[in-house]
């Protein structure tokens, strides 16, 4: 992650920057906007009452079901959902790769118009969220493992194909343009010139896209793929909160290993063991992604995906009744002014839940970060934080609504806080990550000088973390706006309601406007990130 | 190997290579192709092999959508399909669906062939499905009835009148569910409420139990489910009756029924349905697949008995 946004630089100019004080203001006021929206400043909005069953999924906590039958699905589940994700993921580097060759500056050159489209193109699989996918994949393939795998890879193909872009195109050229003014051709100049230094990012957001793909799987789970999430849905909607407990727990574990194992690689990507020979190929990487292929080549037999499915006559006649359905969009006026509603509720949900979570990440990433020398009470208060974090990013957002929807009264609020919290599980994890990699002179002369635990952190750490964090919390409300669909029922309404309901009642026609309706609100909000983002830097 | 060579390619000519390029590219395609070759004689654990293409001619599949006890589920139906293999002399399997859009969508495709529907999933299924025939239903399933239940604070006591719920946080069970949502808007229609128009619109709480517990909680102040379910839930103590009780019971409507797909009889013959049929209600009180799906008996339906549900449908815009 840390390797793949450009972390912004600290200003050395001590003046106020107008744009940023725009930008701040701007923000103060659409987060204003989106409580009141909410109804968070008239009249009540929670419910005291309903303790006991929030009580109830919290105990459950603690005594997760453990009997052996269970214990037996769970396994099973787990190896499925590794598969959707070892698979998802490969998918995705595969498509990430063909598509930067389709993106970069590198390959269009002065042909700004060609490359605008180009990105313009990534809008439809970037913009709806992996269970979108899901469901109209169900409708398309049936019940068969490739929906899971293409679910995770598509949406995520076209990010990673971004990010690939990218990274080639920043990558100095000097090597590039030898390459071409020696007689090579363009393609041959880009493998030899562009390719090895580009690696170790490629390889480092390679393994990031693997521990997303985890928690990704799972959420897929939920509308029917398989796996850990399929078990989480079947006892949450029965609401057999120990049962539930145990599938976020394992869901846990699996997401500890793929950031503890991602986390790893990518520490040895960005500081390379120095070693006597530097064109030696660092073993522990050589291992990971060798691993990493036996688990793809493992995960296609486990799943027993066959191309067939996808070639198939019945898939294509799927795909012409699913296509005549959906074709052309319903855009009735009734059925417009609820989309408009709905991606108005959608926005605030979406500003409410990157508040909370970017607050919520200032205030703990101090104490999650791993410092370089602390006291035991000190790496035992950053454990519990970090623990606490990793299962606030382990329930997923929709159990996360309903119990939030226990103890707060109906509206858009339960459904922002429950991905606010589930955002705060990610953007803590990010912030701790940014913290570690700040600067740690300045605090260290504030602490020799006498300065307190918290003052240090105020002068020393918030100034230079607020960059990075804001940046991460930006980056994330791309993806909250994303993950609304997951949170929209309950009468917290948004697109994702809207969208549920049009599915239900099989109303194609109406199902294509409201996914319209999505691509081009997350495209606006890309947009808007990216511009906030360049004023940060 | 020339040390210029190895260097190129990114080794060392003196240190022996952790994984040459060319062994590492090898072993990929390696494990590639095994991975291909092996998965062919596999069946996949999330999938059952889909449709025609994949059913072998004496196969039937069978799917449900979880109403109630979900996790239940996989032990009720791998039951049944013992049951159904034994007496059809059939490959009988159960296939696992979550989603009530997912199962509908399977039933059209024929990655499903007899499915246990709710009334109005069922009237959509044979909708986008033409030539599926309904087969049985429960004794219960002829006059089943939802509850609309309410919390202890908001004073209400038992009656017949609806109209005190409009003014109440309200909600609804799934989406398409009949019992949580259909009839009972259905029935609010009725009595001149407006089953949209409780305060801030209903909720759709997912599950018969999630709407126990909202109510419960208060969060919302009523909502409404399928009356089996809240029966076994209040016999089993999970209710707690100082937070949660009865107001009003509705009038009785047709529900679930297995619905049988076309691909199933024109693989199995024209004779399909009515060994179906008469497995079913064949059935003797006491067995085990009548007590799995608490009924008494299985009995024939026809699909004149889910017209009023899609009507009903129809109004609400869940049919289309």
């Amino acid at each position: 992650m840390t390797t793949v946004l450009v972390r912004p630089r600290v200003h050395p100019r001590l003046h106020r920057v107008r744009a940023r004080w725009g930008w701040g203001l701007g923000a103060l006021a659409v987060v204003v906007w989106s409580l009141a929206g909410a109804g968070a400043f008239s009249g009540e909005v929670t419910n005291p009452a309903g303790t006991a069953q929030f009580g109830r999924f919290a105990a459950a906590a603690l005594s997760p079901a453990l009997d052996g039958a269970f214990l037996r699905v769970l396994a099973d589940s787990v190896l499925v959902t590794v598969a959707y994700a070892a698979l998802g993921a490969a998918l995705a580097i595969g498509l990430g790769a063909v598509g930067a060759v389709a993106l970069a500056r590198t390959t269009w050159g002065r042909r700004r118009a060609g490359w605008t489209l180009a990105r313009g193109a990534l809008a439809v699989p970037r913009g709806l969220h992996e269970a979108v996918w899901g469901l109209l994949l169900v409708n398309l393939l049936g019940l068969d493992p490739w929906v899971g795998v293409l679910a995770i890879g598509i949406p995520y193909g076209a990010v990673t194909a971004k990010v690939f872009a990218d990274l080639l195109d920043e990558v100095p050229r000097g090597a590039y343009s030898a390459l071409l003014a020696a007689g090579a051709g363009r393609a041959t100049a880009a493998l030899y010139g562009l390719l090895p230094p580009a690696s170790g990012g490629l390889l480092s957001y390679s393994f990031y896209r693997l521990e997303c793909a985890v928690r990704s799987a799972v959420v897929l789970g939920l509308i029917g793929a398989g796996g850990l999430g399929y078990q989480l849905s079947l006892s949450f909607s029965s609401l057999r909160w120990e049962q539930v407990w145990s599938c976020v727990y394992a869901l846990a574990l699996l997401c500890l290993a793929a950031d503890a194992g991602g986390r790893a690689v990518r520490r040895r990507v960005a500081s390379p063991r120095a070693s006597g020979d530097r064109l030696r190929r660092d073993p522990a990487l050589t291992t990971a992604v060798a691993v990493v292929l036996a688990g793809v080549g493992w995960s296609w037999w486990y799943l027993a995906i066959s191309p067939a499915t996808l070639v198939s006559d019945r898939t294509g006649a799927q795909l012409a009744y699913v296509l005549s359905a959906a074709w052309p969009p319903d855009v009735d006026g009734p059925l417009l002014s609820a989309v408009a509603t709905a991606a108005v509720d959608t926005v605030q949900m979406s500003v409410i839940a990157i508040a909370v979570a970017t607050l919520g990440a200032v205030l703990l990433a101090g104490v999650a970060a791993r410092p370089a020398r602390a006291s035991a009470g000190r790496r035992l208060a950053g454990a519990v934080v970090r623990l606490g974090l990793l299962l606030l990013r382990a329930v997923p957002p929709p159990v996360w609504a309903l119990v939030l929807l226990f103890v707060l009264l109906p509206g858009v609020l339960p459904g922002a806080l429950a991905l606010g919290v589930y955002t705060l599980g990610v953007l803590g994890r990010l912030a701790a990550e940014a913290t570690e990699e700040l600067d740690p002179r300045p605090r260290a002369a504030l602490t020799a000088l006498g300065a307190g635990p918290v003052g240090g952190w105020l002068y020393g750490v918030l100034p230079a973390a607020t960059g990075p964090v804001l940046a991460f919390a930006l980056y994330r409300w791309e993806v909250a706006i994303r993950d609304t669909v997951l949170v929209g029922l309950l009468g917290a309404g948004g697109l994702g309601a809207l969208l549920a309901s049009r599915v239900a009642a099989f109303d194609w026609g109406a199902v294509t406007t409201v996914l319209a309706a999505l691509v081009l609100l997350t495209a606006a909000v890309d947009l808007v990130s990216a511009r906030a983002r360049a004023a940060l830097r | 190997m020339s040390s210029r060579r190895a260097v190129r390619s990114g080794g060392s000519a003196q240190q022996s290579q952790f994984l040459s390029r060319r062994g590492f590219l090898a072993g990929t395609a390696a494990t590639a192709a095994a991975a291909v070759l092996a998965a062919c004689g596999r069946t996949s654990p999330v999938s059952s092999s889909g449709g025609p293409a994949g059913s072998s001619s004496g196969s039937l599949t069978i799917g449900a959508i979880p109403d109630q006890d979900p996790e239940v589920l996989q032990r009720l139906y791998g039951t049944v399909a013992d049951s159904m293999s034994a007496a059809l002399d059939l490959d009988v399997r159960y296939t696992p669906v979550t989603d009530y859009g997912a199962a509908v969508s399977l039933f059209r495709t024929g990655d499903l062939d007899l499915v246990w529907f709710g009334g109005l999933t069922g009237v959509q299924a044979r909708l986008q499905t033409p030539g599926a025939q309904p087969i049985a239903q429960r004794d219960i399933d002829e006059s089943f009835t939802s509850v609309f239940i309410v919390n202890a604070d908001t004073g209400l006591t038992p009656a017949d009148d609806l109209t005190p719920l409009a003014g109440l946080r309200f909600t609804y069970g799934s989406e398409t569910s009949t019992s949580g949502r259909l009839m009972p808007a259905y029935f609010l229609t009725q009595q001149g409420v407006d089953p949209q128009g409780f305060p801030g619109g209903p909720g759709f709480s997912g599950s018969h139990d999630a709407t126990i517990s909202l109510v419960a909680s208060g969060s919302y102040q009523a909502g409404v489910l399928n009356e089996q379910v809240w029966a076994s839930r209040t016999e089993d103590g999970t209710v707690d009756p100082s937070t949660v009780l009865q107001y009003a019971r509705t009038p009785e409507y047709h529900d679930y029924h297995w619905l049988l797909g076309p691909q199933a009889v024109e693989r199995l013959g024209d004779d399909l349905p009515d060994r179906l049929l008469d497995h079913l209600t064949g059935l003797r009180a006491g067995d085990e697949v009548l007590e799995l799906f608490g009924a008494g008996a299985f009995i024939p339906t026809e699909a004149s008995n889910y017209d009023q549900i899609e009507a009903v449908g129809r109004d609400l815009g869940l049919i289309s």
